[in-house]
């Protein structure tokens, strides 16, 4: 409750600024109509919130000025000057009320009723003498003088009282501020590119090195900032189903979890009414009444629950009833009344896509429209609202249990995951939940066809219209397409409805912040928005929903049962998901799924293996290379794996890339061969699942994310800069330049130098030129066991 | 009333946009196309972190030829919330009006007849002042 009250408090302070000046003007002009509106207004809002407080006070107050003011701008009452000295001070008591609820104080009674009687005196002063008003006047003046007092007590009080303090700024500072760090990204980038290409400047990365750092702490907290926690929302639900359930004769509890979730202010306005709906809905279908709930087992007040929960740039909200469940039956039967479906397709459906049809157009279970539910704005409307800003709404249901709604919601609406694809010489995004899977055109397990001129695609047993993305933006015609050496992504549609986007490359995936289009190009319908790239040019986002729509690949309500048996399918297999491939020996294998970050192409020339070091490069990385031993490599091309154990990546050599799959059946385990986690069956067939713990340790990934320990080395030292520094860096150490001047975890000295400029490390070995043990902590300089070991525990034990 | 102007040059034809619309006058270098999109855009470019719709202002006003520009100047220009950048041939300095724009009897000529707001004399001679929201939904909204 304390965070609606602040609100209150915030809300009544902005509304007294903003009426400072209108009061000013009033009293210059009182009978100046626009004016009185604004005041009135501001008294009507103070009164209305009283009513969700127990502030009698400010009620009987602002209830009083705003019954002076309604008098006026009905044409009864002629605003006069005294009139307006009485609403002054009656804001102002207000404006002292305020103060105190902030610092928890008592209100104190002051002399609120002389203030009210100010109000009504007016009346009677037209026919009275001069000197009443006077009386009046000075009576007013008196009841202003103690507020002024208890004001200037209670604003040092305020802040001692540790509010938590805050300032309310508009939305479109915030905005500025965000594009203003963008904006310093982008010039990092820019930056970041050109040292790499100078090559290692170790005086400047550094710097650079912090700088990228703090600015990424700062598009944080500018990202937070534009956060609000869902308590914001809910708080105002309690009342909202508390009005609900009296109207409905029903009693309703109400259970919050992860208020303290955060959430992007635009969304959560968002998902105001969407809730509104699905709670008006829970209570007037869902929830039964007290007399039914006790005849069936159950607690006679129904209990809401609402859940929030974040997962990565997501966030789930969960809307459970315990009421009587969706009638599927009569679900059904309404989908076959409203002409919707036919009895063969409802037969047809599986259980959760019966369930589903209540997300349908047209169609409402209440058997009676009450005011509640069921005015024609269905849960079609809550579904396409909800997909309008990137999330998803599904609900499962049980029979006499109650009812859940599972809401995914994108954390905020202008980033987004997406896939960058390339098409002719371009470059575009794909919202990443749109995407199912990709394949490559040329894998022996896509097979096309032509029917008419529209292409298929057969892939695991499915036929799918397939699009060429080139075809789309109109670079290049279905003629001279050249299917197979075009990667497809499989699109499934908010409908159900999937198809295949065949695009010249997968680049990678990462997070695009989404900018608006001009309506010149919205009216292509190709594009639902532009992002900037890392080098700061700009790319399209492509419109999926509204280009399937104009080529016709969303199927309508029709099409639908065909792909509901495939769903069931789905649903029985609960696995391990892999991904089979055939390693150079051209035998079958399978990896883990979660193993794999991404598949590379690279040429035969990129690889480099010399005796037990295999290396290869992609995109001027280097990475460790395995899986090259099975067999030898292809000349032209080689397909490589991407593994990534979180920290490490490396990657594997294969053949062919296959197929994803599942494991249903046991892993059973082998001990003859250390490489794999054991043999499963897929498809029938034996299949040896790699052991990806196997392979991170036999060879010895390179550490791809990596806070590199500085080392500070002999300054002018031919011996340290020619020997020393090639053994430290290969320890895994940084060399700190001579200008470096951040504390370094380690500095080696020599010790004929005697104590030369140690002190801005935390550790420190020193090298000794004799062989002999000098018995003081030195190792000799060319013991390089002894000088690995130190250099090793030192890094060791920071990196704990 | 003295309007200021940016006085350029579309098609080889004198022009004017109103200053006071204008944030600024860049070199458009790098521009990324959009397919499927009409003529007259000739695609994006980034000013800073913002991504400007490029406009051909010789193709928006419905003109065969294209704007044939050397250093590809352009006037970035905000409407209803969108950042355009419109390509001219040549931009050369901000003036002023000394006239209100008037229509001339028999018209600009097809295509400038939509898009100027009309005729104003400033000290270079008479020259066009173009109607910039004309400018960026281009000819064929216009048809329609």
């Amino acid at each position: 409750m304390d965070e609606l009250l602040a609100d209150f408090v915030a809300e009544t302070r902005e509304m007294l600024e903003q009426s400072g000046s209108e009061l000013v003007a009033w009293e210059a002009d009182p009978s100046d109509k626009k004016r009185i509106d604004t005041i009135f207004r501001f008294v009507h809002t103070v009164k209305g919130n009283c009513g969700f407080f127990d502030f009698p006070q400010l009620e009987k107050l602002s209830h009083a000025a705003e019954d002076a003011l309604a008098e006026c701008r009905a044409g009864r009452r002629e605003p006069d000057s005294s009139l307006v000295n009485a609403v002054l001070a009656i804001i102002d008591r207000i404006s002292e009320m305020t103060d105190a609820i902030e610092a928890g104080e008592e209100l104190g009674t002051g002399n609120d009723d002389a203030l009210i009687a100010a109000l009504d005196a007016d009346a009677e002063v037209e026919v009275q003498s001069d000197v009443a008003i006077i009386d009046e006047e000075v009576e007013i003046a008196a009841a202003a003088e103690p507020a002024n007092d208890t004001k200037s007590d209670a604003a040092p009080k305020a802040p001692a009282k540790g509010v938590q303090r805050s300032i309310r700024l508009p939305v479109d500072l915030l905005d500025e501020v965000m594009k203003g760090v963008s904006d310093m990204v982008l010039a990092r980038n820019d930056l970041a590119r050109r040292l790499r290409e100078a090559g290692e400047q170790p005086a400047i990365d550094g710097p650079f090195e912090r700088l990228s750092a703090i600015l990424a702490d700062v598009r944080t907290s500018i990202t937070r900032m534009r956060m609000q926690r869902l308590e914001h929302l809910f708080s105002s639900l309690p009342r909202l189903v508390r009005d609900l359930s009296n109207e409905l004769g029903k009693q309703v509890m109400v259970d919050f979890e992860g208020s303290e979730v955060e959430l992007d202010r635009e969304m959560i306005e968002m998902v105001r009414d969407p809730l509104t709906h699905i709670i008006r809905n829970a209570i007037d279908h869902g929830i039964e009444t007290p007399a039914q709930r006790l005849k069936n087992d159950k607690r006679e007040i129904g209990l809401l629950r609402f859940a929030a929960r974040q997962s990565g740039n997501q966030i789930s909200l969960v809307i459970t009833d315990d009421g009587n469940g969706i009638n599927v039956e009569r679900v059904c039967e309404k989908a076959i009344a409203n002409g919707l479906y036919s009895r063969s397709e409802i037969d047809k459906m599986s259980d959760k896509q019966r369930e589903n049809l209540i997300f349908e157009p047209g169609l409402s279970t209440a058997e009676q429209v009450s005011s509640v539910s069921g005015r024609g704005v269905g849960m079609d409307v809550v579904r396409s609202n909800i997909e309008r800003v990137g999330g998803s709404i599904e609900v499962s249901s049980k029979p006499g249990e109650g009812t859940s709604f599972h809401l995914q919601l994108p954390l905020t609406l202008s980033i987004i995951a997406a896939l960058t694809v390339g098409s002719g010489d371009q470059r575009y995004a794909i919202p990443r939940s749109y995407v199912e899977e990709i394949v490559f055109g040329n894998s022996s397990h896509v097979e096309f066809a032509q029917a008419g001129d529209r292409r298929l695609v057969t892939f695991r047993d499915k036929r799918v219209p397939c699009l060429s993305l080139g075809e789309v933006m109109g670079s290049e015609t279905n003629e001279q397409c050249d299917w197979t050496s075009k990667t497809l992504i499989l699109v499934r549609l908010a409908s159900d409805d999937v198809f295949a986007l065949a695009v010249d490359r997968v680049f990678d995936h990462e997070d695009v912040v989404v900018k608006p289009i001009a309506p010149a190009i919205m009216e292509t319908r190709l594009y639902a928005g532009t992002t900037l790239l890392d080098d700061g040019r700009p790319m399209m986002l492509i419109d999926l929903p509204s280009i399937a729509q104009m080529r016709g690949m969303v199927g309508g309500v029709r099409s639908k049962p065909t792909i509901a048996e495939k769903a069931e399918k789905v649903e029985k297999s609960k696995a391990v998901p892999v991904m089979l491939f055939a390693g150079l020996d051209g035998r079958h294998r399978a990896v883990r799924l979660e193993l794999v970050r991404r598949i590379d192409t690279i040429s035969r020339d990129a690889i480099d293996i010399e005796g037990d070091r295999a290396q290869a490069v992609i995109d001027s990385e280097i990475m460790t290379l395995a899986g090259h031993d099975t067999g030898p490599l292809p000349d032209g091309r080689c397909r490589l794996l991407r593994l990534s154990d979180g920290e490490h990546e490396l990657v594997y050599a294969v053949k062919e890339v296959l197929d994803a799959a599942d494991v249903t059946d046991d892993v059973v385990p082998s001990e003859a061969d250390t490489a794999i986690e054991g043999v499963t069956l897929i498809g029938g067939k034996p299949i040896p699942l790699l052991d990806g713990h196997a392979v991170f340790s036999r060879y010895r990934a390179t550490k791809k994310v990596e806070h590199s320990l500085t080392c500070r080395i002999p300054e002018g030292s031919e011996w340290a800069r020619t020997i020393l520094e090639p053994l430290v860096q290969a320890a895994g150490y940084r060399i700190a330049g001579e200008d470096d001047d951040v504390e370094a975890d380690l500095a080696i000295a020599l010790a004929e130098d005697g104590e030369v400029r140690t002190s801005g490390a935390r550790e420190t070995i020193r090298l000794r030129p004799e062989p002999e043990d000098a018995g003081d902590d030195t190792i000799y300089r060319y013991d390089r066991d002894g000088l690995l070991a130190a250099l090793k525990r030192i890094r060791t034990g920071r990196a704990a | 009333m003295n309007e200021l102007l940016l006085m350029c040059t579309i098609a080889g034809r004198r022009a004017a946009i109103p200053a006071v619309e204008v944030q600024s006058v860049i070199e458009v270098d790098n521009i990324t196309p959009i397919p499927g999109t009409p003529d007259f855009i000739l695609g994006l470019t980034a000013l800073r972190s913002q991504a400007l719709t490029v406009i051909d202002c010789a193709l928006a006003i419905g003109l065969e030829q294209a704007c044939t520009s050397k250093d590809q100047r352009a006037a970035v220009v905000d409407i209803d919330g969108h950042l355009y950048a419109l390509l001219v041939d040549e931009a050369h300095d901000v003036g002023e009006a000394k006239s209100e724009p008037v229509a001339v009897p028999g018209g600009f000529g097809e295509g400038w007849q939509r898009a100027a707001r009309g005729m104003v004399e400033t000290d270079g001679g008479p020259t066009l002042l173009v109607d910039i929201e004309h400018l960026v939904s281009g000819p064929l909204r216009q048809a329609a």
